[in-house]
């Protein structure tokens, strides 16, 4: 792979995140760097996506820092996120099931269009060229996703891989800097994982985008992530790359028991 | 046959009407998966303004000029309904987020209440007119194809006309915009609108604006032809069998809905209403609805799945 990874783009320190008395996270840090594709993962329960969570603003830990471009984030939630250019899929699929995939896309640009809403409103002058200019760069995305033929279907009706596709598509049409996938491959047959494997490192590779992903299928990890951060019962347990992680005995005890 | 005709567009310039109030119960649906039972309020509540404000306005302006007046009501009124959609905004829903449907039909009832009380307050709750000016003599038409020609009502007319008209543009706005795209998203999934930068709050507002103006071109309709009364609020009750009908998430399917259940009417009092002393009119749209709750509980164009309200 030729692409640099760069400087620290988001930098977590000693987050703890708690449900009344639920511990979720505890004391954890690590950072990211721009361009790399960083890995989270971790048993059932282990904390992965609360970890997501707190990234996307939905959580709000009690403890700890959150550096984003060198500048701490003390207000935060899932809107400001999307507009300082963090963009996610989600693991069970949260699309706009009505709506035909260009639509769903679509959606994306939101935050990118610049006419105000009542301009969009009425369709008129501006608003429609720049809607225009941003149905191409959709277009993009869509041939970049090999999902030509099923623009306009409703999404509602397609295959859970398509879906998933296009749930990583609606995130892509905000050209993110950091992009976050909820188990991208959770519930998918060997081919499908295969083909998604391939779109992020693609998307890694052609945009630089900075990728974090949570998953729990070990070995697809491995294979396609820089770094890996390893989580057990909210804590974590191994940092480091995939060869590193591997060896690791506390990963190797979390993963599979201390017996072995 | 002509009295066959009259009959018929008769009941389609009425159906025209319930798709009127049935659109504002859709748009709102449509964008929040809400169903809005203060729908009928929010009507009366513009026409009260609507009503009043004119009124006002006509006297300080000395009475010269009705359609400036108007003009100016209209405005104002259109003001209040924006204000009303703040606020609930503002104090409801956005305390209601990712909540079950359930819990936000009991807030829209509690809604209902608070509008029908706070516009009875502020407007007044004698029975007041809304003229502006429709003309109310009916007209004869094809005189020279059928006997005698059909006889039409002009104010029904124009009421179809104007609510045809926009209908047509909230189709529009709703298919083909961006703003459109992203009400029928958030109506989708919240979570999901929120993770891609679509702003809840806002787009509320904005649906609520639009139902609220929805409601405020039927109260004025509607209260031009039975007056501007408490009554009116129960106009939505006439437009529910429309969304049975139609279903809950279709714009054009309102507009059908509304039509079919006009026609129905007003054909089958004629027709049936003889062999069984009358008085069909009443209750056909509910009957129809019930049939359809039976057999097709999505409505003619609703999407498939939908949770009973």
């Amino acid at each position: 792979m030729s692409k640099e990874i760069g400087d620290v783009i988001l930098d977590l320190q000693n987050i703890s995140l708690r449900f009344g008395g639920v511990k979720a996270l505890s004391d954890i840090s690590f950072d990211v760097r721009e361009h790399e594709i960083r890995a989270i993962i971790g048993p059932n329960g282990a904390g992965k996506s609360s970890m997501l969570n707190v990234i996307n603003g939905v959580y709000h830990p009690q403890e700890g820092r959150i550096m984003f471009r060198g500048e701490e984030r003390t207000q935060m939630d899932p809107h400001l996120a999307a507009r300082h250019g963090i963009s996610r899929t989600f693991q069970n699929i949260a699309l706009f099931k009505g709506m035909s995939v260009l639509d769903n896309i679509m959606t994306g640009r939101n935050l990118k269009m610049k006419s105000n809403l009542l301009l969009q409103a009425i369709w008129w002058g501006p608003a429609r060229n720049e809607e225009l200019e941003h149905r191409a760069k959709v277009e993009e995305i869509i041939d970049f996703l090999e999902i030509q033929h099923i623009r306009k279907t409703p999404v509602g009706r397609l295959p859970y891989g398509f879906q998933k596709r296009v749930d990583l598509g609606r995130a892509l049409a905000m050209e993110p800097q950091v992009l976050l996938l909820d188990e991208p491959m959770a519930g998918m047959n060997v081919e499908e994982k295969q083909d998604m494997c391939r779109f992020i490192l693609d998307v890694n590779d052609q945009f630089g985008t900075t990728i974090v992903l949570i998953e729990h299928d070990m070995g697809v990890v491995m294979d396609i992530s820089d770094r890996v951060v390893v989580l057990d019962y909210g804590r974590k347990i191994g940092d480091g790359d995939p060869d590193e992680v591997r060896s690791s005995p506390e990963v190797i005890k979390a993963y599979l028991g201390a017996g072995h | 046959m002509a009295f066959f005709l009259e009959t018929l567009i008769g009941g389609l310039m009425a159906g025209m009407l319930y798709s009127l109030v049935a659109l504002g119960f859709v748009l709102i649906f449509k964008a929040s998966g809400v169903f809005n039972f203060a729908q009928g309020a929010m009507v009366l509540f513009a026409a009260l303004a609507m009503a009043r404000f004119s009124e006002w306005i006509d006297a300080a302006l000395g009475g010269d000029s009705l359609v400036l007046a108007n003009v100016l009501a209209f405005l104002a009124a259109g003001v209040v309904m924006f204000i009303v959609a703040w606020v609930i905004e503002r104090l409801v829903l956005r305390n209601l987020v990712n909540q079950e449907g359930a819990t936000l039909l009991m807030a829209t009832l509690g809604i209902a209440y608070v509008l029908e009380g706070i516009g009875q307050t502020l407007f007044g709750s004698e029975i007041y007119k809304i003229d502006v000016g429709m003309p109310k003599d009916p007209v004869m038409m094809l005189e020279g194809v059928f006997e005698g020609g059909i006889l039409i009502n002009k104010e029904d007319f124009y009421a179809a006309l104007i609510a045809a008209v926009l209908v047509v543009l909230l189709t529009l706005f709703f298919q083909k915009t961006s703003t459109g795209r992203a009400l029928r998203a958030v109506a989708d999934d919240h979570q999901a609108a929120l993770s891609i930068g679509i702003p809840l709050n806002r787009i509320w507002v904005i649906v609520w604006c639009v139902a609220g103006v929805v409601a405020l071109v039927a109260g004025i309709i509607w209260g031009s032809k039975l007056g501007v009364q408490f009554s009116l609020a129960t106009v939505a009750l006439r437009a529910l069998p429309v969304v049975i009908l139609g279903g809950l998430t279709s714009v054009p399917g309102a507009i059908l809905g509304g039509l079919i259940i006009g026609v129905g009417e007003k054909l089958s009092e004629v027709y049936l209403g003889p062999m069984v002393g009358g008085g069909i009119e009443i209750w056909f749209a509910y009957m129809l609805a019930l049939v359809f709750l039976l057999f097709r509980p999505q409505g003619l164009f609703g999407e498939k799945i939908i949770d009973r309200v």
